[in-house]
């Protein structure tokens, strides 16, 4: 009975069952138990994952789409059903094999970091309930079956992020991190109702068969104003745009990803690798031709995720907390995967060369970066700081992590022939082809940037002398539980770029598109060149400032005496200030004290005024009632008058 | 032989009529003691009770005994619900014959009470089985007059006799109004029977159908406890002894509402449209000054008073709708009312029996007997109607009853005044389950009998909210 349709099952299962058994019946009791759950069951379900993938693209079926199962969950009406059902095509099954194989390594991992921790069985549960919403997003058939688990993703990364809930800073950044996506996703599931609406239907593949053209002479009315369905479709792909702009962190709703930190580290890594933030890229790439009919969202698209690109790579440049410099090289890399999908749009024409590039770019940041926050979690692990201050030396205690880390950072640098470079080429080229020049050149600077941000890290946290009193005196060791997943994911770090060119190149088109194609591309063989050079000018800088033997390693890192400049890219450009201020002068001060004063005031007051003239009235009933009998037979007669005249009878 | 054969629908009817009289007459046969009126009453009641579940319903235009008694579905629906709330009233008051309660002495002869109680049910028997004016007035009378009586069963009560006696002088007058009424209506029609009197009315009105309607609801307003006829309630209510409020809350109002549904969907029907304003008038003025008088009681009978008296302001929201949809919302909801006014009914004369029927009586009542205070709010929120309890359901096929026909601004009121009501149920549970207990208050004791049937009234009102085919059921019945 091992066929693909009970694999599809089980991939899902494996992860909703490690869920309810660990946070109904095992958690709480036998952290142990719930450990061995978890890993055996994501292991089921990443197993599973695999060997459909590996049916799936050894078939000659792909890259054609299927459907393995599907349930009807909501008819609203008759042609607008919303279904849950599973989704076969090339991205899926690659975000399958990414999100269970990634979630199996952090749950290994977790066996190691959450040792200590008092709720243990209530850490796997959420870390599995996370990795089957993101599973239910990946294999959506429709944009409500995507909608639910996109926010059932939102509520397992809260749980997450604020799982150390007695820490204040946890708690904030979660409801950072939470309100932040909400905001993002009432913009989504606005677009998703006026896009089905026009429509007529959830199904991602009525939306990316769409062509603009029969809507342009209807009109919609939208309540503030009428505009023809063609139009309405354009809001509402940047509307459903807005959801992946604040899942994935873009430029500027990116603060609440390196707050998102002050949850336990293997959260972090899966939040940064296969859950959660690929989410929008995965979004954008889904619908992307549908992204490509619409005028220019795909423009913008390009140009957020490009200034967003740039922006935390500088930042990241400054940073010493070991996890922001992560956060901000996530951010850096969304970037990348974003921008690559939007310069795939030149004038009214598409090339198909930056879809491929920003899947395959998921496709290898998965693992490298999944990898980098593993290691970041083992250091942390044994010096208890994320400050790179206090680390340094490290590389002769630990050995492993020091090799897997080298490879992680080759392969983010884009230093052939580690897997980043390969993707990393790709989304170049696309900006090349894409004759987006500007972009392309802020492209080439990034990469440039990573390195140097990323040796920078690496240098200072290995290489130099100890700084750290525990470091001194010895007490670092490997831990086997989270050195073995780094060390396997170090594999496909290294070999998942050579491996999958191919694949990627043969199988990964975004679909039938309805705009022009380019298919004559212009060649440009010496990118991968300029992009090595930089890179390597990058880490001889890096090397230079923070490893050489003439370099002032304490100097690099001392905070004082700086220049202002540097001081702001430091704070971040002062963009957490920027926000707390927004919110705390503008919307609690402003909007909430005029609503609360309202609230107070007049609402309250007509409450308030409404009690008190009731009780009058129900003071004048219990008058009324005297035990008076004239009266009461007064009231007789009068009542008889009373509906002789208001009774509204035809007397 | 043949129609002989086909009118066992009509033994119930024979048997409650004689009934009473059995119950009574067993006086004869044994000591004021004996405990064989009571058997013979508990056994009547339930034997009626159960033939009348085997009348068959969806029964189209209805069966007649002697071409002036008529059965319908409504007839039936409505019986099961006379002879539910006279067992119910009987249960409740046997403990009134044993001791006294709620200052009040011991009563007795509890074969006539039940007797007079029997008469009552068989008065709002005939009212629902009428088919002429004049059997339609004797059903009234009938179920009016053993009220007075039972008012005043506690000789040696002198705010009962005060109370009997603003409500049999009250009642006077309004008889009087309903005669009145009557005269006009038969003036306008030439004709007693409802049949004639409707297809009088459809071929065309005068001023002298308007008297008829006026005078008809200002009577039918002082039983039913309608602005501003409501004012004996409160003092009849309190002073009557603990059970006979209840029956008056429930067989009473019964009696009075099929009157009404009898009426308007009868002989009135072709004027239901020009009638309405007055009827919704009626609905909102009395709902809202119920509310408004139970606001601020520390009485418990004087405030289920005004509580009975907004309930009755709900159910004349039903009565704007179509016939059907009309009949079934008042049906069921008279049975749902039944139950949970009986519940706090049966509360409160616990309470009675061993305290003050006040407020304050309750404060503590959650530490002290978690179960009563478990029923108390069972009741208390079906009475406000808080889904999912049977109250919510009831009110809502009463204001859908109403809203199907257009008034929703009447319909709105009614519900937001349901807010007001919720307010001051609360109160009560706020008694029970908030406040401090209250140091001096005697203990409460439960006999097996109460306690069988909180529970049971319990079940009952819970289960009717939760289980809506029960209600489903009750409207299967209707095919009009």
């Amino acid at each position: 009975m091992i066929n693909d349709v009970t694999l599809g099952y089980l991939i899902f299962l494996c992860p909703l069952l490690t869920f309810v058994i660990n946070g109904l019946f095992v958690g709480n009791r036998n952290a142990k138990a719930a450990a061995a759950i978890a890993v055996t069951l994501n292991g089921v379900s990443a197993l599973s994952a695999i060997l459909v993938a590996v049916h799936y693209f050894c078939s000659t079926f792909a890259p054609q789409k299927a459907v393995l199962f599907e349930f009807t969950f909501l008819p609203f009406v008759d042609d607008l059903v919303a279904r849950i059902g599973m989704l076969v095509d090339p991205l899926s099954v690659m975000m399958l094999v990414v999100v269970t194989f990634i979630s199996l390594m952090v749950n290994i991992y977790s066996i190691g970091y959450m040792r200590e921790d008092r709720a243990e069985g209530r850490f796997f549960a959420l870390l599995s309930l996370f990795s089957f919403s993101m599973l239910g997003l990946v294999v959506a058939t429709n944009l409500f079956q995507m909608f639910i688990f996109w926010e059932l993703v939102g509520v397992s990364s809260y749980l997450l992020i604020g799982f150390w809930y007695h820490k204040p800073s946890a708690v904030s950044a979660s409801k950072q991190a939470f309100i932040l996506t909400r905001f993002a996703d009432s913009f989504f599931l606005l677009g998703i109702v006026l896009v089905s609406y026009v429509v007529g239907s959830f199904d991602f593949s009525t939306i990316n068969s769409l062509s603009l053209y029969p809507f342009r002479a209807e009109t919609i009315d939208l309540g503030i104003c009428v505009m023809s369905k063609a139009n309405a479709l354009v809001l509402g792909s940047i509307l459903i745009f807005t959801g992946g702009w604040g899942k994935s962190a873009m430029f500027p709703m990116h603060i609440w990803l390196p707050n998102a930190m002050e949850g336990p580290t293997p959260v972090s890594s899966i939040i940064h690798s296969a859950t959660m933030v690929v989410a929008g890229v995965y979004l954008v790439a889904r619908l992307f031709p549908f992204f490509a009919v619409c005028s220019d969202s795909l423009t913008i698209i390009m140009w957020v995720g490009a200034f967003t690109m740039v922006f935390a790579a500088v930042i990241a440049c400054t940073q010493k907390d070991i996890k922001r410099i992560l956060a901000y090289s996530t951010l850096s890399q969304l970037g990348y995967m974003m921008f690559a999908l939007g310069a795939c749009k030149i004038g009214q024409a598409v090339i198909t060369t930056g879809w491929t590039a920003s899947t395959f770019h998921i496709f290898t940041h998965a693992f490298f970066k999944c990898s980098l926050f593993l290691i970041a979690g083992s250091l942390i692990h044994q010096v208890h700081t994320n400050d790179l201050d206090a680390m340094g030396g490290l590389r002769k205690k630990m050995p492993v992590t020091y090799v897997c880390s080298l490879i992680s950072i080759l392969a983010i640098s884009g230093i052939p022939p580690f897997s980043g470079f390969f993707s990393k080429d790709e989304i170049i080229l696309a900006a090349f082809q894409g004759h987006h020049y500007v972009v392309f050149a802020l492209a080439l600077l990034t990469s440039g940037l990573t390195t140097f941000y990323m040796f920078r890290l690496f240098f200072l946290a290995f290489h130099g002398e100890p700084r750290h009193e525990g470091v001194k005196a010895g007490h670092v060791h490997e831990d086997l539980a989270m050195t073995l997943p780094i060390a396997v994911l170090a594999i496909p770090a290294l070999l998942s770029g050579l491996l999958g060119k191919g694949l990627f190149e043969k199988f990964f088109t975004p679909g039938k598109l309805h705009a022009p194609v380019f298919v004559k591309l212009p060649e440009a063989s010496w990118i991968p060149f300029a992009a090595v050079g930089i890179a390597v000018l990058a880490l001889a800088i890096a090397w230079f400032l923070y490893a050489s033997p003439k370099a002032k390693v304490q100097r690099a890192l001392d905070a004082e005496n700086r220049s202002g400049l540097y001081k702001v890219v430091y704070n971040k450009f002062y963009f957490d200030e920027m926000y707390y201020a927004v919110v705390r002068q503008f919307i609690i001060g402003g909007v909430a004290r005029v609503s609360r004063a309202f609230n107070d005031y007049v609402v309250e007051g007509l409450l308030a005024f409404s009690v008190w003239f009731i009780h009058k009235l129900g003071d004048l009933v219990r008058t009324a009632q005297a035990g008076y009998l004239p009266f009461y037979l007064g009231t007789l007669i009068v009542g008889v008058l009373i509906w002789r005249f208001f009774g509204q009878l035809p007397l | 032989m043949y129609s002989f054969f086909n009118m066992n629908f009509i033994i119930p009817d024979i048997l409650l009529l004689l009934f009473p009289f059995i119950v009574i007459g067993s006086r004869l046969f044994c000591n004021y003691r004996s405990q064989l009126p009571w058997r013979i009453a508990n056994f009547g009641f339930i034997a009626i009770f159960i033939l009348l579940n085997f009348i068959p319903l969806a029964s189209g235009e209805g069966r007649f005994f002697i071409c002036n008694w008529k059965i319908d579905d409504f007839g039936v629906l409505m019986r099961e619900v006379l002879i539910v709330s006279a067992i119910l009233g009987i249960w409740l008051s046997k403990d009134y014959f044993e001791h006294g309660a709620d200052g009040k002495p011991q009563m007795h002869q509890i074969a006539e009470f039940i007797g007079a109680i029997a008469f009552a049910t068989f008065g709002g028997v005939t009212v629902v089985s009428a088919c002429d004016l004049l059997t339609f007035f004797l059903g009234l009378e009938i179920a009016t007059i053993p009220m007075y009586a039972l008012t005043a069963w506690n000789k040696k009560d002198q705010l009962g006799s005060e109370a009997a006696t603003k409500y049999i002088l009250m009642g006077s007058v309004a008889t009087a109004f309903e005669l009145f009424g009557f005269s006009y209506l038969y003036g306008f029609a030439g004709s007693l029977h409802f049949g004639e009197i409707q297809q009088a009315i459809a071929t065309g009105t005068s001023p002298l159908l308007w008297v008829a309607v006026l005078f008809l609801f200002c009577g039918i307003g002082f039983k039913l406890t309608l602005f501003p006829f409501y004012t004996w309630a409160p003092d009849v209510y309190e002073g009557a002894p603990t059970p006979v409020t209840a029956v008056l809350s429930v067989t009473s109002k019964a009696t009075a509402i099929a009157f009404l549904v009898v009426l308007v969907f009868g002989p009135l029907a072709p004027v239901q449209e020009q009638i309405a304003p007055l009827i919704a008038l009626l609905a909102g003025t009395t709902l809202f000054v119920g509310n408004l008088g139970a606001l601020k009681q520390s009485r418990l009978r004087r405030f289920m008073a005004y509580s009975s008296i907004a309930q009755a302001g709900y159910i004349m929201v039903a009565l704007l709708g179509p016939a059907s949809t009309a009949k079934t919302a008042i049906v069921y909801y008279l049975f749902v009312y039944a139950v949970s006014n009986y519940l706090a009914f049966f509360i409160f004369g616990i309470i009675g029996h061993h305290r003050e029927e006040t407020f304050a009586s309750l404060r503590g009542l959650s530490k002290q007997n978690p179960s009563l205070a478990v029923a108390l709010a069972i009741s208390m929120f079906s009475l406000a109607g808080i889904p999912p309890l049977a109250g919510f359901f009831g009110k809502f096929h009463l204001f859908f009853s109403g809203a199907s026909t257009g008034h929703y601004a009447l319909v709105a009121f009614a519900v937001l005044n349901n807010v007001l009501a919720l307010y001051y149920y609360i109160q009560l549970i706020k008694s029970a389950w908030v406040d401090e207990p209250d140091g001096h208050l005697s203990p409460l004791r439960l006999t097996r009998r109460q306690r069988g049937v909180i529970i049971a009234l319990s079940i009952s009102v819970v289960a009717l909210g939760f289980l809506p085919f029960l209600s489903n059921n009750v409207f299967a019945g209707f095919s009009f």
